[in-house]
């Protein structure tokens, strides 16, 4: 293939290592589009990373920058003293719904609500992926999961939790959106928002969270195109899509 | 001209003491009876001086993470707190072991279990010294006496974490935290370059990747038989600060006929009851050991062969008493002293259990 044929590629900083993500998991397209980003706006050698627990536990496996694996739901903690440390990096956490709005709930909120010069990338797939499928916070009402076997109940089980309407209720985020990678266009859309969020990050201007509703076509027992359209059909009518916040 | 001494608390001599240093961060959270370190260095206002960082955390869970993200990029970074409050960092406390992070913690202990008592207490000595959260790892631990030692030991502190890679803690009693003394700080000693921390720590996720590979600090590895490895290095490094770095104090001992053995402010109201013991014809005297964790096994082993009988005073119900017989054996009675729930012994009470056990 002749170079100028060449449209489309890897991204330099995402490597070799094949993925351990299911087929149709939204995590590989959101690792990419970090990827590129970071790559794109110069930062290569200039970024850390903290990954959280849960499937993403690894995405210091495939992305090749300096990364910091922290204990489940502490990333925000984490990447405050990172970037407080060494305030010329870019730090960014990319945390699973379970991390980040159940076990780091507190983490999460307190983080954004000092205004930490860090990116949050949540990925919004409303089950614990890692563990085995079990209810999340954000899992849907009626949503069967192996904790919800005949599906949630809010009398049981509370609501869904749309934390980043709350995260984008404090003054210390600049930017909170909430995005999805399941077409083509969601993805541009996606990739636009990281790099805005990563821009506030070096610019200072406060926490900048993306959302990005996921499927996770495993726990949900569907096939990747079915998880799609049930995304669509389930997901995003509850979590709708768009800026929350833009500063 | 002479140094300059000043009059401070235990607590206030640790903040002043980690500015001093040369610490790039403290991340610390409210709780008695340790709140003067952080009030201290809000105070003293040292990002505007050395650069240090001074955060107020939302819990000691968060700030026991926040000091996993700083030592994750080779910074010099510590907290401090109180023993329910160092239970609730024992999670980011073993990770910090796990990732082989230097990193200095302090416990200025309070009478439990629970909420407990805001008064001084030594009831987490098997906590600090047995690792405290999960899994097999350990602290080195210090154990002040004196306001004097709570400053000198944060240097202490820093230089053993960084030498071994692995976290220290400051295991102070409330007394030790909330006394005040005369204290003669170190000089200010100037915080590490970026440059120097990159040569010093090749390991540190510092973000600046120039001409090097990515680096990872994480504790997963799912590869059991790497794993196991991993342990095996890690009890390596144990045994090199066991065979190096024990450190303690004797007093008294050369004609002894009885020993006392307790650490931290109990050592100073031991010290008092062996001079009264000794006015009284009773020859009577004190190890102390400084490090609890390695603990002076070799000392008391040699003295388990000149004492005819052991008295452990602790601030509780007898923990590191288990150290001291597993040190000294069998062959001599050793007798455990202990108030708990935050009350502190007189010397007139340690006498009498001596007396009580060994002389009556």
């Amino acid at each position: 293939m002749k170079p100028e044929n060449q449209v489309a590629a890897r991204p330099r900083l995402l490597n070799e290592r094949n993925m351990h993500y299911c087929p149709g998991c939204s995590h590989g397209v959101v690792h990419r589009l970090v990827a590129e980003v970071i790559d794109e706006m110069g930062l290569a050698d200039d970024t850390i990373g903290v990954a959280p627990v849960g499937c993403a536990v690894f995405a210091y496996n495939y992305i090749d920058v300096d990364w910091i694996e922290a204990a489940p739901g502490r990333a925000p903690a984490v990447a405050t003293a990172t970037k407080r440390l060494n305030p010329s990096r870019l730090v960014f956490t990319y945390q699973g719904d379970g991390d980040l709005s159940a076990i780091g709930t507190a983490e999460t909120i307190h983080a954004a609500n000092r205004g930490e010069n860090i990116t949050i990338i949540f990925i919004n797939n409303g089950i614990y992926g890692m563990t085995g499928g079990q209810m999340a916070p954000t899992t849907l009402e009626g949503m069967k999961t192996s904790t919800t076997p005949y599906g949630r109940r809010p009398d049981l089980n509370g609501f869904p939790m749309k934390i980043s309407n709350i995260l984008a209720m404090l003054e210390g985020t600049c930017y909170v959106t909430r995005q999805a990678v399941h077409t083509p266009a969601s993805v541009r859309k996606t990739k636009a928002a990281i790099r805005k969020a990563f821009e506030n990050s070096m610019a200072g201007k406060g926490t900048s969270v993306v959302e990005v509703v996921s499927t996770c076509s495993s726990g949900w027992k569907m096939t990747p195109v079915a998880a799609n359209k049930w995304m669509e059909e389930n997901m995003i009518p509850y979590y709708p899509l768009g800026d929350l916040k833009n500063e | 001209m002479g140094k300059e001494v000043k009059l401070m608390k235990g607590n206030e001599a640790i903040a002043h003491a980690a500015i001093l240093y040369g610490v790039d961060g403290y991340f610390g959270y409210p709780i008695t009876p340790q709140s003067e370190v952080l009030e201290t260095l809000e105070a003293l206002m040292p990002w505007e001086t050395t650069g240090m960082v001074v955060l107020q955390a939302e819990s000691e869970v968060a700030a026991i993470n926040m000091v996993y993200g700083g030592a994750a990029t080779g910074k010099a970074v510590m907290t401090s707190s109180s023993s329910p409050g160092v239970s609730l960092k024992q999670e980011g406390i073993s990770y910090i072991a796990a990732c082989e992070l230097p990193a200095l913690i302090v416990n200025v202990m309070r009478g439990g279990p629970g909420l407990g008592t805001i008064h001084p207490s030594q009831a987490d000595y098997f906590q600090a010294v047995k690792g405290g959260g999960h899994g097999d790892y350990h602290l080195i631990v210090l154990s002040p006496k004196s306001v004097q030692e709570m400053a000198d030991f944060v240097g202490l502190g820093f230089d053993l974490a960084f030498k071994y890679r692995t976290p220290a803690m400051i295991l102070a009693d409330g007394v030790v935290g909330q006394m005040m003394e005369k204290v003669v700080l170190p000089e200010q000693r100037k915080r590490r370059t970026d440059a120097e921390i990159a040569e010093q720590c090749p390991w540190a996720a510092t973000g600046n990747k120039r001409g090097r590979k990515p680096n990872v600090v994480t504790s997963l590895e799912m590869d059991s038989p790497k794993m196991e490895l991993n342990n095996i290095r890690f009890q390596e490094t144990y045994r090199r600060i066991a065979e190096n770095e024990v450190r303690y104090e004797e007093y008294m001992t050369e004609d002894a006929d009885y020993l006392m053995v307790a650490f931290g402010s109990v050592a100073r109201i031991c010290q008092k009851a062996i001079e009264d013991a000794r006015a009284q014809g009773i020859k009577v005297g004190l190890l102390r050991p400084i490090t609890l964790w390695p603990f002076p096994t070799k000392p008391l082993e040699a003295l388990s062969k000149r004492v005819k009988g052991v008295l452990v005073v602790e601030l509780n119900a007898g923990q590191m008493i288990e150290d001291v017989k597993l040190a000294m054996g069998n062959q001599i009675p050793i007798k455990h002293f202990g108030r708990m729930g935050g009350i502190v012994p007189n010397p007139s009470e340690v006498l009498e259990a001596l007396k009580r056990d060994f002389i009556d």
